[in-house]
């Protein structure tokens, strides 16, 4: 606001001047430009300093008083009262402490301390784990037992159809029995199905009550004998703990025992002045594998990582993973495959990755119902590509939580830049990290899962090079958006790939990212 | 004399003697408290309208809460630090006791005159923060601190309505729901709104009508019957509002036994009518406080006994009790706040393309919590209880010197080796050195006192006092802040877009320096600087070398200013011409003579893979490696230097080099290039010890420099006349240039600083 001000001063000669209000400057160094402009006489410094600060104050508090006696006014002749008191007391209720509700602390707050106290008291970690083994050991005796019996099934259904078949070729039997009894196969397929679901899910929702209900439990006793007595009983019967023979031999071979051998790791630093410090590493692996549920007691590794994934749980440290899901395949979100990785075991901290997807379907519709989307046409309703949905688990092996990034065709194409969407769910991706402390991020260097045709050295390469630039400038970014910084960045390279190409992608790092010469002590 | 410092020695003994008893309770203690809030989070939008991130609003609001660090009243508490954390969270110290005008008013029983006493402080508070463009906005009983002994009230929370940029950076509604004005709650809904100074008289017209009927208004309401209340007053006889409260309260009787002047007050702040309603500094002229003045606080009665601590300022106590170990955060997570939800907990379910985030859980634990945490300094008194009272008032006299400090004075010399990292982080230490360098720091500047100073920051420079010591250092005097207003810094110069480009980009790791308060002050000490030395250059780097300036006085741009325009003729002369180059090759072969000189290998390896000081040095010299380095490491780089001359630069160029020697001496030109593109990690506290000394054993006559500014250039120097064509690789030797390191081994006794 420009106002012209006329005031008198020394002797009452009136002089004028433009202001600009609010000042930017003080009231004395707008004097000395005024003296500087018209010229004044340094002796009239002090009247003119003392009309000036009048004419300001007194133009502040007019404009004030003015604007309130409107208001003031508009509610005499409107009384909007009602709608005034409504604000306030919503803005007094939901933003301030005493004026709000009093929330006491909700069912999974106080089991999330729990845990989290009996996960690091060292003494009960060993036992929870070991409770948690048995448990997915028997929800997968139950999935093998599953895929047994409809593997029966579909075997002694075939066998009958083919003796049909072969029947209605000698004309025994016409058509339309054949096709009562396929409807009837099929009945049969979908009952044993459902019937086996409602079975694991009756498993899984009692393994959860007893495990929250033990861990409850178990606090108490911990908190009562703080002496260190490592007699926990479990939960159900005390027989339940007992060694397990290695279940990779029941469910399918995933684990390859060359998992990680092509893997390399830097410190590095950025910044110009202030240097921050992460780690990175590149590792060829399949990325599913990363998120699997850790049943191999024998595998060491896997153990270690199950031991600090649960330990960081409910810390201000979590795991995420970066998965791609097709958005032409999986529309809800998720892939197949994860959805059944992640089923094997019941999850005892959060909803089960079923009720977890039922829940984000419906905020998927309320996402894009909320943004103004009629002119992008109707038909982008639910997700979109470049959208990220998240889920979260508690059994996973190396992840909390999980990004599902929805991609489709023009992932593959070889001019991606850096305004492809793609890229962008990648920066918000990472901005969701900052904001909740999610420290390791675990992120497809490639944007694929596998080895296709088209991925040549030179399509790698550029790919590599792009995702590795923007994730650079992400992260220069990041330190200044005030949340907490990552301080593992994982890239993961499909597994099929060739060692060469590894290695051209690992040279790769240490020049876009400056690795830290650490200072080194020397014995005087 | 000598009969001075017999008094003095005979009344420390006195106070030593009272420290030895056994048992006692301190009659008072320093009063801290803090609070905590949270900012308002950027959630959806990319970027600001410069294209460049938007920067958190706490980092805004902490820059905006400095000024209020200068704020000094005798009733209004002192803000103390506003500290930020991850996720926007902010907590804010200031002095503050566990009493407050509520536990008044519930407690009923007030005369008129203590009324009187009462209103007149807070007036004469509110005058003095209107005055300074704060608004309190949330004034309330519970926001004002009662002196039981002294019935002396300070106001707190004044400043948060002021550093939130009228509330816009944070989630909660700022004010307390009874106190709020009409005017303040219609204009709820304009989001342009900001409240001038006349909404804290209304509040304080309700406190005064709670004062007098001695009972606490509305106490049985809910919110919105309380802000129904409030709306009702607007309607009806708007002359009267006081007589109105009394009649509704059924204190009409207690109401006609005020006297009239009294109601006149209080009907006067009730008026709502924005026009008629006087502003603080006014309603001080009010007939009913016309003999408030008289009104003679009792002095305070000593019980227990005196805390020297308590000499010290409160600031200064905060900052030893964060060295001592003390910590905002962990004292709010004791008392139960600072808690929240695990994040596994609380995570979104989806983010879309757009970056919106739907399906967040909402934790209760961020809602505006008033509760002031008081911090324990009881650690930070035991830990400087054994300290005697004599070490609070150092005396300087070198004919009669303490006898009492010379055992304490061996234990420092045992200290001094220590890293100066550790130093820095020594409660004791850092409180013996705050006190004897505050004390010199009082006398500056009296002449005599500056060989003590320098004496002084040779050993070590306190951060605490960093940036008047340096002032000192930099022998800025006179009324600078005179001269800093008349400079014209409005006015548009062809710089302006350079220096708007530059300033987002320096030393924004910084929360200061990256706040918008940050900016606008580096802009103005720059544009101060252009203005006034028409005949050099805004450069690009000056923004680094004027940022270490304005973060030490950050609330006082006068003096960076002047500190400013006294460092650069004194290291930097001429470098900001517009034609500079002459200046430059000089100064950068001086410093190829210095490598050659000290490090032949080195020189001739460089030389040899053709890696010239033009193409890494000119950075670090032209910015005086403010460019280069951190803050934090720059601060320990500069508190030599400035003990230093003219020429030191070049010799901490050389000690980094040193630092370097295997890397550099190993690599090719490529390799080079890349490692200072980026300047690796140094030790600086190496680089310093290591420049001094290299400083000390090398004669002046290298570093002999025609450009040098004839002020700072030593005497002796230019009997060198030989100055050698700049282009020749290391400087020749010849007799007279032998005699002259001669010479200068007598005359280095002369340069004051790096005596051995």
């Amino acid at each position: 606001m420009t106002v012209v001000a006329d005031f008198k001063y020394y002797k009452n000669e009136d002089i004028s001047a433009s202001i600009t209000l609010p000042l930017t400057e003080s009231i004395v160094e707008l004097s000395h430009h005024i003296i500087e402009e018209q010229k004044l006489h340094p002796y009239e410094e002090d009247d003119l300093l003392n009309a000036l600060e009048n004419f300001v104050y007194s133009n502040n508090e007019n404009h004030n008083d003015k604007q309130s006696n409107e208001a003031l006014n508009i509610t005499l002749c409107v009384n909007n009262d009602e709608d005034i008191i409504r604000y306030w007391e919503k803005q007094f209720k939901e933003e301030t402490v005493s004026y709000g509700d009093k929330s006491g602390s909700s069912d999974s707050e106080l089991f999330s301390t729990a845990y989290h106290k009996l996960v690091h008291s060292g003494i009960a970690l060993d036992t929870m784990l070991q409770v948690e083994q048995s448990y997915a050991h028997d929800v997968a005796k139950l999935i093998q037992q599953r895929d047994e019996q409809i593997e029966k099934l579909t075997k002694d259904q075939e066998d009958m159809m083919n003796k049909k078949l072969e029947e209605v070729q000698t004309g025994n039997i016409s058509s339309e029995e054949i096709n009562n009894l396929e409807q009837m196969h099929i009945e049969q397929q979908s009952f044993m199905l459902v019937k086996w679901i409602s079975k694991i899910d009756t498993l899984k929702e009692t393994q959860r009550r007893e495990f929250r209900d033990w861990v409850m439990k178990l606090l108490e006793e911990h908190q009562r004998t703080i002496t260190l007595q490592s007699s926990f009983s479990s939960p159900s019967s005390p027989a339940v703990i007992k060694t397990f023979p290695p279940i990779t031999s029941v469910l399918h071979e995933t684990n390859d025992p060359q998992i990680s051998s092509l893997e390399e790791s830097f410190t590095i630093h950025l910044g110009s002045q202030m240097k921050q410090i992460y780690n990175i590493r590149i590792l060829s692996a399949n990325i599913l594998d990363l998120c699997s549920i850790p049943y191999d007691t024998s595998n060491n590794e896997q153990q270690a990582q199950r031991i600090q994934t649960a330990l960081a749980l409910y810390t201000n440290d979590l795991c995420g993973t970066v998965l791609l899901t097709d958005i032409n395949v999986d529309s809800m979100g998720v892939s197949k495959d994860f959805i059944e990785e992640a089923s094997k075991s019941s999850d005892f901290h959060v909803d089960s990755i079923d009720k977890q997807l039922d829940i984000i379907k419906l905020h998927a519709l309320d996402a894009r119902s909320a943004e103004n989307y009629t002119n992008t046409g109707s038909k982008k309703k639910g997700l979109i590509p470049g959208d990220v949905v998240i889920t979260k688990h508690s059994n996973l092996c190396l992840a909390h939580l999980v990004f599902h990034m929805m991609v489709d065709e023009s992932l593959y194409s070889s001019d991606m830049n850096s305004r492809h969407y793609i890229i962008l769910a990648i920066r918000n991706i990472m901005k969701v990290c900052c904001s909740y402390d999610i420290t390791t991020l675990t992120i497809p260097l490639l944007l694929g899962h596998e080895m296709t045709e088209n991925m040549t050295v030179q399509w790698c390469t550029k790919r590599a090079e792009l995702v590795l630039k923007c994730v650079k400038g992400f992260m220069i970014e990041m330190t200044s958006w005030g949340g907490s910084e990552l301080k593992n960045l994982q890239f993961v390279v499909p597994k099929g790939i060739s060692e060469e190409v590894f290695n051209s992608l690992a040279t790769m790092l240490p020049s876009i990212f400056r690795v830290s010469n650490p200072l080194v002590f020397k014995v005087k | 004399m000598a009969k001075l410092y017999e008094k003095y020695e005979a009344l420390f003994q006195e106070l030593e003697l009272a420290s030895s008893e056994k048992e006692f309770t301190y009659f008072k203690k320093p009063c801290i408290g803090a609070m905590m809030f949270f900012a308002l989070q950027h959630k959806d939008e990319m970027c600001g309208t410069n294209g460049l991130p938007l920067t958190p609003n706490s980092i805004s609001i902490l820059g905006r809460s400095q000024i209020l660090k200068t704020l000094k009243h005798i009733g209004i508490a002192q803000h103390i630090d506003l500290v930020r954390g991850k996720h926007e969270k902010l907590i804010i110290v200031f002095e503050y006791w566990n009493y407050t005008l509520y536990n008044i008013i519930e407690s009923g029983g007030i005369s008129v005159e203590q009324i009187k006493h009462l209103a007149h402080q807070i007036l004469s508070a509110l005058a003095y923060l209107n005055k300074r463009g704060i608004v309190h906005r949330c004034l309330s009983p519970d926001n004002i601190l009662y002196n039981k002994d002294t019935r002396q009230i300070k106001l707190y929370n004044y400043g948060i309505y002021y550093i939130t940029d009228s509330g816009s950076e944070v989630n909660f509604p700022i004010g307390t729901p009874k106190y709020m004005s009409p005017e303040t709650l219609v204009q709820g809904l304009n989001k342009d709104y900001i409240s001038g100074p006349k909404v804290d008289v209304w509040s304080l017209g309700i406190i005064l009508t709670e004062l007098a009927l001695g009972r606490v208004l509305w106490k049985e309401l809910n919110l919105s019957q309380t802000f129904r209340k409030i709306l009702s007053l607007i309607r009806g006889d708007a002359d009267n509002v006081f007589e109105r409260l009394a009649r509704e309260q059924d204190h009409l009787e207690t109401y006609k036994t005020l006297p009239e002047e009294l109601k006149d007050f209080i009907n006067q702040c009730l008026r709502t009518n924005l026009e008629t309603r006087p502003l603080p500094q006014l309603l001080l002229d009010h007939p009913f406080l016309s003999n408030a003045q008289d009104n003679i606080c009792p002095a305070p009665s000593p019980v227990g006994r005196k805390l020297l601590l308590n000499s010290r300022p409160l600031d200064e106590i905060y900052h030893l009790w964060q060295l001592a170990g003390g910590d905002v955060w962990r004292e709010m997570k004791k008392e139960g706040l600072n808690r929240f939800k695990p994040p596994f907990l609380t995570t979104l379910k989806i983010v879309t393309r757009e970056g919106q985030w739907v399906g967040e859980t909402k934790d209760d634990n961020i809602r505006y919590d008033t509760r002031v945490v008081s911090l324990s300094i009881d650690s930070l008194i035991e830990r400087l209880a054994h300290i005697p009272p004599s070490a609070y008032f150092p005396l300087f006299e070198t004919e009669y010197p303490v006898k009492r400090y010379l055992d304490k004075d061996k234990e420092k010399d045992n200290l001094s080796p220590l890293p100066l990292i550790i130093r820095e982080r020594d409660t004791e230490y850092q409180f013996h050195r705050i006190v004897q360098l505050s004390r010199l720091l009082e006398a500056y500047p009296y002449s005599k006192v500056m060989s003590q100073i320098i004496k002084e920051a040779k050993i070590d420079i306190p951060p605490f006092l960093r940036h008047k010591v340096w002032t000192c250092l930099l022998h800025v005097k006179g009324n600078i802040e005179d001269i800093y207003a008349r400079i014209n810094k409005e006015k548009w110069t062809p710089t302006d877009r350079q220096i708007d480009v530059d300033i987002p980009r320096c030393h924004q790791y910084n929360e200061l320096l990256s706040s918008k308060t940050g900016h606008t002050k580096l802009k103005r000490v720059l544009k101060a600087w252009v203005a006034s030395h028409p005949q050099f250059e805004y450069w690009q780097g000056l923004d680094s070398l004027c940022a270490p300036f304005v973060f030490l006085n950050f609330n006082d741009e006068a003096t960076a200013y002047a500190c400013f325009s006294t460092f650069i003729p004194k290291y930097l002369h001429n470098f900001f011409l517009h034609d500079n180059s002459a200046v430059v090759r000089e100064y950068l072969s001086k410093f190829s003579h210095l490598i050659a000189f000290h490090d032949a290998e080195l020189a001739n390896h460089l030389s040899e893979i053709n890696f010239i000081p033009d193409l890494f040095a000119i950075p670090w010299f032209l910015t005086m490696f403010s460019h280069v380095l951190p803050l934090h490491k720059l601060f320990h780089l500069w508190d030599k230097l400035l003990l230093g001359d003219a020429s030191f630069p070049l010799f901490i160029g050389v000690s980094i080099l040193q630092q370097l020697r295997e890397t550099l001496l190993s690599s090719g030109f490529n390799e080079c290039i890349l490692l200072f593109s980026d300047l690796p990690e140094v030790d600086i506290e190496q680089c310093v010890t290591d420049s001094i000394n290299i400083y000390c054993i090398t004669p002046r006559s290298i570093t002999f420099r025609t450009h040098e500014s004839q002020h700072t250039r030593l005497e002796g120097a230019d009997l060198q006349r030989h100055n050698q064509s700049l282009g020749e690789f290391c400087s020749s030797l010849n007799r007279g240039r032998l005699v002259g390191s001669d010479e200068h081994k007598v005359k280095e006794t002369q340069s004051p600083c790096y005596r051995h």
